[in-house]
């Protein structure tokens, strides 16, 4: 195991090192330029426009500007943001928990609804239900996220009033100071009376929004894996020997059935955070997203290399976990070479 | 005993607090986007400029909802007869707000704050010149450092400015965001404290509003100041919601989680207008859409080919496709909200017959030119491609091939600064309500005769420039439209750009809202605003 484990984390760094080359260069050599965008309409003088890109660090030969960004990063700095001024860091961890509690509810939407999805469809293989599941999936799979996400608003905030329109909580009738950033603690152990409700009540558009994907996903995975399973010949047996088809799928099969889903699931985490980006603008989502977005849009260069890398950090070290999870589970996955 | 009494108190306190809470009036705005910080100094947009007005104030400001300027943190200001010298008399009995991040101010607003203000922009070894990167682009781009000579005070109540050459435009300049006065005291306890860069990030001011917090990309507080000079604010509570996506903040107006909404999507003004609890306010905005024909380059050297050219676009055709309803046809080079502006200016007709005829007598046949269109959507034109498109199928009709050519954003601007095109499409948005910084700014030329950066047609014309760096000098309004009207005139004769349009701002405002005016020139101002129960 401990074999094992050296070996995934050697891997990551040369990962590291090439992130940090891609997205430090892509943003060089994509068009635009941090002071020009700043600027509007107006014009610049050539000296006034040295100074800044002296004050930025920006006359700097390309190299000298990597190697920096290399030192600062190994030495825990991921810069200053140029629109803010603030700590890139900084800026991420305050970010970070709106994206994660988002994120999380997704995952687990798509989990809860999606693995018993799944299951169900492989058992009525072939059945309307099968066949109205698996159409929902390829739906739910190809929906763009931007046009479902006002569909929804439209639909259940403006037209039934069920739900909030975007934001995380009502803001005049819930204002309470943050602890952990993620509201659905917060709420509940801080916040007045109704504010866990209403935050719940947030939560539920975007959560269906950026769910969607991952939960086709998973229901189209597990169906499939599921379908393998209940051919091996342990399920005939246990068939044979008379268990009832609920022990059969639930005890012997979905066990089985689970590694590639759990594997699918860990892949997800990259789609999740993807899928935040034009979630979180839809519905207002104050988190790393949105973030991003406004990012690129005034070239903050180190807001960006920053805000990337930091994201880069945590889905490689979710997917290690899950690769050691899925060592613990299965001995054969930890001598793949 | 003493339990019971603590106990009664907490309970007194709180239903007081409870009442108070009930009765609080909020006021929400659908904000845009997140401010880049809290000192209008060092921003450079709208949105950040938006977000620091309510907590600040100005020596002077612009009336709501017009261009002209009134008395603000200055009672009363005085301008030499030379133009040379501005003595500000300044409000007595102004506090700063109390008890934002653990500050409490121990002196009125005075003369040093003002000193404080502009020192920071204008000297670089004031201690907080370099706060925060230390760019203070307006005070740089309104011609400050040129302008002034001296700031100084005669007593804690009067500050006198000294400028080098004489400027009308001063006042509106001082009106604007940049010139904002803040708390000298506040920079000295956060200096002591080691945290200058808090003083961007949590501001303190004289203003209507005080600041309560931020969270970035979500939400910006303030809670009116009891104390402030003009009297208090009429609600109690003002959030900024900040919805960047415009179709949401349309979802939020309808659902009532705001009162008033900034930049409506253009395809959802039919739906807004129809919306019966929602006031679909308009104005036309400041600004202008324009083409530039490079004077510099033949043939677009000779007026009579620049005003052929411009007779063969249909502008009609390009308001219904482009701007969709939502902007005006433009005559002169000033949208018609600004004083000077010349109400008798004969528009160029479309004539693709007549345009041709000149064409020909010019000897220009056959041309091919390039068409420069902006990568992105600017309130001055919402789809510039589009209108290149339309230009070029007009020109085509009249024999001008035109190739579309465009480049990222800044390259853009940069090549057409450096006058590469031969017609380009730009436009301006007006920070002050004044001609010259629409005159002066867009089609000046500098003492060398060499166009300023900002003259895309490149064009100068002696006659023109003498006119507008006279108004500049001139205090008397009248005067000075004269001169303006004046100097429209030859623009409109030479036509170094095409005027295309002027579009409309449009502002949803929910009914219950009362006291709310449209700036022209695109702020967003809350101080007068009431909230019906």
């Amino acid at each position: 195991m401990l074999r094992f484990l050296i070996r995934r984390l050697a891997l990551t760094i040369p990962t590291f090192v090439a992130l940090m080359f891609v997205t430090f260069m892509l943003l060089r050599l994509v068009p635009g330029d941090p002071i020009e965008v700043r600027r509007g309409e107006r014009g610049i003088s050539a000296e006034r426009l040295a100074d800044l890109r002296h004050q930025m660090g920006l006359d700097q030969p390309i190299w000298k500007q990597f190697l920096d960004y290399v030192w600062s990063i190994l030495h825990g700095d991921f810069g200053t943001s140029i629109v803010s001024h603030a700590p890139v860091l900084q800026e991420f961890w305050t970010l970070f928990p709106a994206t994660l509690e988002l994120s999380i509810c997704a995952a687990l939407f798509s989990i809860i609804l999606g693995v018993p999805a799944g299951v169900f469809a492989a058992v009525k293989r072939g059945s309307f239900y099968d066949q109205a599941l698996m159409t929902s999936a390829l739906t739910g799979y190809s929906m763009p996220i931007f046009w479902w996400g006002l569909v929804l608003i439209f639909f259940m905030s403006n037209t039934l009033h069920l739900t909030p329109v975007s934001g995380r909580v009502d803001l005049i009738k819930f204002y309470y100071p943050a602890h952990t950033g993620l509201l659905l603690i917060d709420s509940l152990i801080w916040g007045p009376k109704g504010a866990f409700i209403d935050v719940v009540r947030h939560l539920i558009l975007p959560t269906i929004v950026l769910g969607t994907l991952p939960l086709a996903v998973v229901a189209r995975m597990t169906r499939s894996s599921m379908l393998e399973v209940l051919e091996e010949d342990y399920v005939r047996t246990a068939r044979a020997k008379g268990l009832s088809p609920f022990r059969v799928v639930s005890m012997h099969a979905l066990r089985n059935a689970l590694i590639p889903v759990v594997t699918t699931i860990g892949l997800q985490v990259g789609t999740l955070l993807a899928g935040a980006v034009q979630t979180e603008n839809i519905f207002s989502w104050p988190g790393i997203g949105k973030w991003l977005i406004g990012s690129i849009t005034r070239r903050d260069y180190p807001a960006l290399q920053g805000g990337i890398m930091l994201i880069a950090i945590m889905v490689i070290a979710f997917n290690l976990l899950i690769d050691m999870t899925l060592g613990i589970i299965n001995p054969k996955v930890r001598n793949e070479r | 005993m003493k339990l019971t009494a603590g106990f009664a108190a907490t309970l007194l306190i709180g239903t007081m607090l409870a009442a108070g809470a009930a009765n609080a009036k909020s006021l929400v705005y659908c904000s845009e986007g997140s401010p880049e910080n809290f000192t209008p100094a060092i921003n450079t947009t709208g949105t950040s400029f938006d977000a620091a007005r309510p907590v600040f104030d100005t020596l002077v400001r612009f009336t709501p909802g017009t261009t002209q300027t009134e008395p603000a943190l200055s009672e009363k200001t005085d301008v030499s007869e030379d133009g040379l010298t501005l003595t500000f008399h300044l409000r007595k009995g102004v506090k700063f707000h109390s008890g934002v991040n653990g500050f409490t101010p121990t002196r009125d607003f005075n003369a040093d704050d003002v000193l404080w203000s502009f020192g920071r922009q204008q000297d670089p070894a004031h201690p907080y010149a370099k706060v925060s990167g230390g760019a203070y682009d307006y005070f740089n781009d309104m011609g400050m450092p040129d302008l002034l000579e001296k700031i100084s005070k005669t007593d804690d109540n009067t500050v006198v400015i000294k400028l080098k050459q004489p400027n009308a435009p001063i006042l509106a300049n001082l009106a604007m965001d940049f010139a904002t006065i803040e708390s000298a005291e506040y920079a000295d306890f956060l200096l002591k404290k080691g945290t200058p860069e808090q003083f961007d990030q949590i501001p303190v001011g004289t203003g209507p509003f005080s600041f309560v917090d931020y969270q970035k990309d979500a939400v910006i507080r303030f809670k009116a100041n009891p104390d402030y000079w003009g009297g208090k604010p009429k609600v109690d509570d003002l959030v900024y919601a900040i919805t960047p996506d415009a179709s949401a903040r349309y979802a939020k107006m309808k659902a009532g989680e705001c009162q008033i909404m900034g930049y409506p999507n253009p395809a959802d003004i039919p739906t807004i207008a129809k919306d019966d609890t929602i006031d679909l306010v308009q104005q036309a905005g400041l600004n202008i859409g324009y083409l530039a024909f490079n004077a510099q380059k033949p043939p677009f050297d000779k007026p009579e080919v620049r005003m052929a050219l411009a007779m063969a676009i249909d502008r009609d055709a390009i308001l219904k496709e482009v701007y969709q309803g939502a902007g005006q046809k433009a005559k002169n080079p000033i949208p018609p909200t600004m004083w000077s502006y010349d109400n008798d200016a004969k528009d160029i007709a479309y004539d693709p017959a007549a345009a041709k005829a000149a064409l020909e007598k010019a000897g220009v046949k056959d041309l091919e030119t390039d068409l420069w269109w902006m990568p992105v959507s600017r309130p001055y034109n919402p789809n510039a491609k589009r209108m290149a498109e339309m230009m070029q199928a007009d020109l085509e009709k009249v024999g001008i091939h035109a190739k579309l050519v465009s480049y990222e954003w800044g390259e853009y601007r940069k090549r057409a600064q450096a006058g590469e095109h031969q017609m380009a499409l730009l436009g301006w948005t007006g920070d002050n309500g004044d001609p010259d910084n629409f005159l002066a700014v867009l089609l000046g030329c500098g003492k060398d005769g060499k166009p300023n950066g900002n003259n895309i047609p490149k064009w100068c014309d002696q006659k023109f420039q003498d006119d507008v760096n006279k108004a500049a000098t001139l205090s008397d309004q009248a005067e000075r439209t004269k001169l303006y009207v004046d100097a429209q005139k030859i623009v409109d004769a030479q036509v170094p750009w095409l005027n295309v349009a002027h579009s409309t701002v449009f502002e949803p405002v929910s009914k219950k809202v009362t006291g709310y005016k449209v700036s022209p020139l695109g702020s967003h101002v809350f101080y007068n605003v009431d909230v019906a129960e």
